[in-house]
Formats: C-alpha cells, sequence, structure tokens
C-alpha cells in the first residue's frame, strides 16, 4: 500500500520528481565518469612512464638511486644474471651501464647520459625501440654507433649518419673517448629524457669503459605485472648484501605520490559540486513536502502514525534516488567503457604534459564495476542523507497545527 | 715645526710597519698564491686515483702563466698520452688524439669529475684565484699556523659557500683546505706535506684530497709533485687552441 501511494504522490508533483531524478542522474553520471577518467589517466600516466624507460623492476648497487657512483655499480653482473635465470616469474632481464659524458658534434659540445645497454634484451623491457623516429635502433652487432634522443640530436644540430665524439671515464676512472655515428633517433615524449640520453650497444663500450661484468643497472619485466613487489622481494633475498632490487612503487614513488595528490584533489573539486548538487535537493524536497504539510495533517488527523508518514514519505525518497542513481550510473559507467576504449585525445596539451614530464598522447577512462558500484552507493546514500532533514522537520509536526497550515 | 715633520715621519712608519707585517688575511692569501703558483710554472707531476676497487696513476706536465693560464698534457699511461687541456681565463679546452677533436668543456660540465679524479673542472680554472673570488678574515692563529676563513664575494661564481684555510707560518704555504657547500656541510678536504726544495723555493710535494660526504668513504686522489721550475720562461703561444692539438704529440 505504501509502494503504491508512493508512486502515486511522486507521479502528482511531476515538475519536482523530474528535477530531483535528472540531477541525481546527471551527479551520479558524472561522479562515476570523473573518477573512472582520473584512476585510468593516473594508470596510463604511471604505466607510460614506467615502460619508456626505468622499468618495473631494478637491480642496481645498494644506494645507487639515491647518489650514482662508480663504488656503487654492480661487480658481479654474471652472479645476477644467474639469479635471474633460475626465476621462473622474471619474463626478461637486460644490463645497462649508464655515465655522463661529454657529447661534442660539429656545431656543440654537451653534457648526456650514455647508456650501454643489450640492445634486442632492453627492446623487450622498455619502449625505446617503438619511440625510434629517424634511422634505425641498435642491434647487437653495432660497434661505435649512437641512438640519440630528439631533443639531443636538435641541440647538438646532428641527423642520422652524422658523427659525434664522446669523452667521459670507465669504471676504473681511466680516460674513455670515441668517434661515434649517429644510427637512429627517438622520441619518447619525456622531454627530459629525449633531451639528455644516447645510447650504444654494450658489448662496444666494454673495452673503452673497463665494463666487463659490470652494469649500473638490470631492469627485470615480471612475468605478471601485477605481482612486481612480490617478484622485488624474491630477488632481494637471492642478492648479495650490496646490491638491491626495486620496484616501481619504490623508484618511481614521487610520480606515484603525485598521482595520489591529484586524485585527492579531484575529489575533492567533485565533493564541492555535490555539496551544490545535494543542496538544491534538500531545498526541492523541503519545499515539496511543506507544500504537502495540510495533506500530512490531515493523514495524521484520520490516523496514520508519526511512523507511517515517515515510511511513506522515506519510500517516496528511494523510488527518486533510485530511479536517478541507477541509470545514471549505468550512463556515466557506459561513458567510462567507451572512452577506455576510445582514449580521449591529448595532443593539444602536449607542452603542459612535456612540463611536468609525462609522455602521454592519449587518456583513457578506467571501466570497473567495483568503482561503479560504490559511487552509485555513495551517491544512494548521500541523496536519502539530504532528504532526511526536511522529512523529521515534517513528521514531527502535530496534526492540528499541520491542518491549519495554508 | 720639526715636531710635526717628526710626527709625520713617526705616522709614515707606523703604516708601513703595518704593512710590512703581513698579517692582513688578503695580503696573506695573496703571498700564498704567490708562492704556490709562482708568475709561471712548469710541474711534473702524477696524480694517483684511489678508490674502494683500487688505484690508477696518471702522470702529466702543467705549465701556468699568471692565474689565468694553464696548459695539461697527460703522458702517462700510454693509453691517455696526449690528451692535452687548456685553461685560458674561464674557459677550458681539451684535445683528444683518439677522437681528434678540440672541445670546448660546456659551463653545466664544470663540477663534472676531471679525468676521473676527486678534483672537477671547475677546480681546474677557480682554485688558484682563492683571492680574487672570496673574502678571507682571520679567525685563529698559533705559533705554527694561521687559520684563515674564506667566504664568497656575493657576485662571484663559485662552487663552494665557505672554505677554512690553515696556513703554515715557516712557509707561507697551505697546510689544509676543507672545502663546504652552501649549507656549510663539508665535502671535501685538501691536505699539503712534503714540504721541500724544488724549483728554487718550498713547494708542498703532495696534495690530497679526500672528500668527506656520505657514500665517498675509501675514495681520495693524490697529487704527487716530481719535478717543478718557477718563473721561468714560457711560450706564449702555448696558451693556445692550435698548441692544444700541436703539443698533444
Amino acid at each position: 500500500m505504501f509502494i503504491d501511494l508512493a508512486w502515486k504522490n511522486i507521479f502528482h508533483q511531476p515538475r519536482r520528481s523530474l528535477v530531483t531524478v535528472l540531477l541525481l542522474l546527471t551527479a551520479t553520471a558524472i561522479l562515476i565518469f570523473a573518477g573512472a577518467f582520473m584512476e585510468g589517466s593516473h594508470q596510463q600516466m604511471i604505466r607510460s612512464a614506467v615502460e619508456i624507460y626505468p622499468g618495473y623492476l631494478q637491480i642496481t648497487g645498494v644506494g645507487y638511486q639515491d647518489e650514482p657512483g662508480v663504488d656503487r655499480l654492480i661487480f658481479d653482473l654474471a652472479a645476477v644474471n644467474h639469479v635471474l635465470e633460475e626465476m621462473a616469474d622474471v619474463a626478461v632481464f637486460s644490463s645497462r651501464y649508464e655515465s655522463f659524458v661529454l657529447l661534442a658534434s660539429d656545431h656543440q659540445a654537451l653534457g648526456a647520459l650514455l647508456v650501454g645497454i643489450e640492445p634486442a634484451r632492453e627492446a623487450q623491457l622498455s619502449r625505446l625501440q617503438q619511440s625510434l623516429i629517424r634511422g634505425q635502433y641498435l642491434s647487437d652487432d653495432d660497434q661505435n654507433q649512437i641512438y640519440l634522443g630528439r631533443e639531443l640530436a636538435e641541440k647538438l644540430k646532428v641527423d642520422v649518419g652524422s658523427s659525434l665524439a664522446f669523452v667521459g671515464s670507465g669504471v676504473d676512472a681511466s680516460f674513455a673517448a670515441d668517434r661515434l655515428q649517429v644510427k637512429g633517433i627517438f622520441q619518447t615524449g619525456l622531454f627530459g629524457f629525449d633531451s639528455s640520453s644516447c645510447f650504444v650497444n654494450r658489448a662496444y663500450l666494454e673495452p673503452l669503459m673497463a665494463l666487463a661484468n659490470t652494469a649500473s643497472h638490470v631492469i627485470v619485466l615480471p612475468r605478471h605485472l601485477e605481482k612486481t613487489r612480490e617478484l622485488t622481494a624474491l630477488i632481494s633475498r637471492h642478492l648479495p648484501p650490496d646490491l638491491e632490487a626495486q620496484s616501481w612503487q619504490q623508484t618511481m614513488a614521487g610520480l606515484v605520490e603525485a598521482m595520489a595528490v591529484d586524485s585527492i584533489f579531484g575529489y575533492l573539486t567533485l565533493g564541492v559540486l555535490f555539496l551544490v548538487i545535494l543542496f538544491v535537493i534538500t531545498i526541492y524536497t523541503l519545499l515539496a513536502i511543506m507544500a504537502r504539510t495540510r495533506e500530512i495533517g490531515i493523514l495524521r488527523a484520520i490516523g496514520s502514525s508519526q511512523g507511517q508518514i515517515f515510511t511513506l514519505l522515506f519510500l517516496e525518497g528511494i523510488i527518486l534516488t533510485l530511479t536517478g542513481v541507477l541509470p545514471g550510473g549505468l550512463l556515466g559507467g557506459a561513458f567510462a567503457w567507451y572512452f577506455q576504449e576510445n582514449p580521449i585525445s591529448m595532443n593539444a596539451w602536449d607542452e603542459q604534459f612535456k612540463q611536468y614530464n609525462l609522455a602521454v598522447s592519449a587518456l583513457p577512462a578506467l571501466f570497473s564495476w567495483a568503482q561503479i558500484l560504490r559511487d552509485m552507493v555513495i551517491m544512494t546514500l548521500m541523496a536519502l542523507t539530504a532528504m532526511l532533514i526536511p522529512l523529521f522537520r515534517v513528521t514531527r509536526l502535530r496534526p492540528t497545527e499541520a491542518m491549519r497550515h495554508v | 715645526m720639526r715636531y710635526l715633520l717628526f710626527l709625520c715621519l713617526f705616522i709614515l712608519f707606523l703604516a708601513n710597519t703595518v704593512q710590512g707585517q703581513a698579517t692582513e688575511p688578503e695580503a696573506l692569501l695573496r703571498q700564498m698564491e704567490e708562492r704556490l703558483y709562482g708568475d709561471t710554472a712548469m710541474i711534473r707531476l702524477a696524480m694517483v686515483v684511489g678508490t674502494r676497487r683500487g688505484e690508477r696513476r696518471m702522470e702529466m706536465d702543467s705549465y701556468s702563466s699568471g692565474r689565468d693560464r694553464n696548459f695539461i698534457k697527460i703522458t702517462y699511461p700510454a693509453k691517455d698520452r696526449g690528451i692535452t687541456f687548456l685553461k685560458i681565463e674561464n674557459g677550458l679546452w681539451q684535445y683528444v688524439p683518439r677522437i681528434e677533436k678540440i672541445i670546448k668543456i660546456p659551463a653545466a660540465m664544470m663540477l663534472q669529475s676531471w679525468m676521473g679524479s676527486d678534483f672537477s673542472n671547475d677546480d681546474l680554472i677557480r682554485e688558484s684565484l682563492l683571492s680574487r673570488d672570496y673574502h678571507s678574515r682571520l679567525i685563529t692563529e698559533d705559533e705554527t699556523t694561521w687559520t684563515l676563513e674564506l667566504t664568497a664575494h656575493p657576485e662571484a661564481p663559485v662552487v663552494w659557500g665557505r672554505l677554512v684555510l690553515i696556513l703554515a707560518r715557516e712557509y707561507l704555504l697551505p697546510l689544509k683546505v676543507d672545502y663546504y657547500d652552501e649549507n656549510n656541510q663539508l665535502i671535501r678536504t685538501l691536505e699539503y706535506s712534503g714540504f721541500s726544495q724544488m724549483g728554487g723555493r718550498i713547494y708542498p710535494s703532495r696534495w690530497l684530497m679526500t672528500p668527506r660526504e656520505a657514500g665517498q668513504e675509501g675514495r681520495w686522489t693524490r697529487i704527487d709533485v716530481l719535478a717543478a721550475a718557477f718563473d721561468i720562461e714560457i711560450p706564449a703561444d702555448l696558451f693556445s687552441k692550435q698548441a692544444l692539438q700541436r703539443l698533444s704529440r
């Protein structure tokens, strides 16, 4: 009986009901889509930042990440390789030797990060090969050929085929210098990286820099990305005490934190928006119920209890809320799904992303049932809370007082 | 009138005495630099770089004229022989025979290690110009030493915030220099020892640079002065970019 009455009352005031439903529907859709977009874009930014170069899991000398130095290198690379070969959860791994050198073209001399890599393996670990824009990526047989970041090549005024020279120091503090030929140019989109990094085949660099059995990093790609932390702990247990393994959550802690802070600010902004929406709902409910004060007085006078009136009005509220929140959830979810499949192009914001050293051309949303359900529950509870205040007010009225209301 | 003349002479005498004492920190610093670098100098030296994993020795000839011109040629090991460096005022160039190229070291690389040692490129340029870039103050003195505190002139383009320099009174030469950064953190120490007769003057034959920062334990760079000659004729064309390549052989 209550439900019939509640429906009747809802249709009796179609405009008020429609506005409430529409408000709730829009708010729910916005909350779900905004949440999905924030999560999706943050995941995408972290993913590209990790995959472009740093990798999911790094092994270095203890303290090398904070203060790189020749005393903190991996001096027994073979032993580390042996540990990793034995592990089933390691998909692929590769060593790197990073060193700061002076690069000189005919026009310009600049400081740069020169990295000796194992080209074939590196291609499976990072996006270096995919980032090629001109010329060719390195191969395992290359000699004095260099793979340069686009901005670095521009600063040096060189292109594919040009010659360069590098001057640096070896692991044993000896002098290392040679002429190099530009084999390829890459662009990852990370401005800082593209303007300061260059790569050569490690095998070529070995005799020049006394690198035998030595590396600055070993990068590991876990077979199951979601189990990176567990694999990191497992590898750590098998490493000698002067080496450490760190997952991307540790090496990229700054970025992970920045994304969390961004999410907090995002939800705070949404929170303010919802407070306004809920305030409107409260006012609407209050006005609608006040208009029915006389009717409620009559109901009380003919014997309805306070509880019955409350149940009736609350039921109306629940019906209105669910009519708004359910399709709103579906609409928000549909948007989330669509933009997960069709990421939003961010080319217009390229310059802004560069400033934050992020390389993303398109940002997807993240479709997740858990998030949709969570947000729908939040909206329902918030809407019902907003309706409760006027409800309590009107059910407390005395029948005689209410009937005199005009 | 006679009294007035006497008074003038007395004042002149006093002024002279104060100057002559040379305990003015600025003057002490200038005299130290004069003794350490001379007008011109030719020094043959060995540089030994020590790390936790071993030592590496290099030998080189260094020619300097005044405080702002310096030419260095690596003579040992054979692999690096012929690498030359030229410092003129604030610029630093190097020539590497293997790549047949003269390279100007860019400003951004000035703090990088020089030849894998604990000296930086910047040290090569500025070490001899402390009196120009720093204001000095005498903080303590005893019977054998003066201790000066050097603080950078506000406009001086220098790396160190503060230096504490201990000078030996006997030779007017440095015994020890502590280098502090802008946060007053001790970064490294340079110690001079082995004072002996070289090139007609008393000269420290051993310079030991020790980094003091955490994580640098076990690192050091020692310069052993093998031979030195001061105030000799050095051809002016040695300090030119053409000489970098010409004298490399």
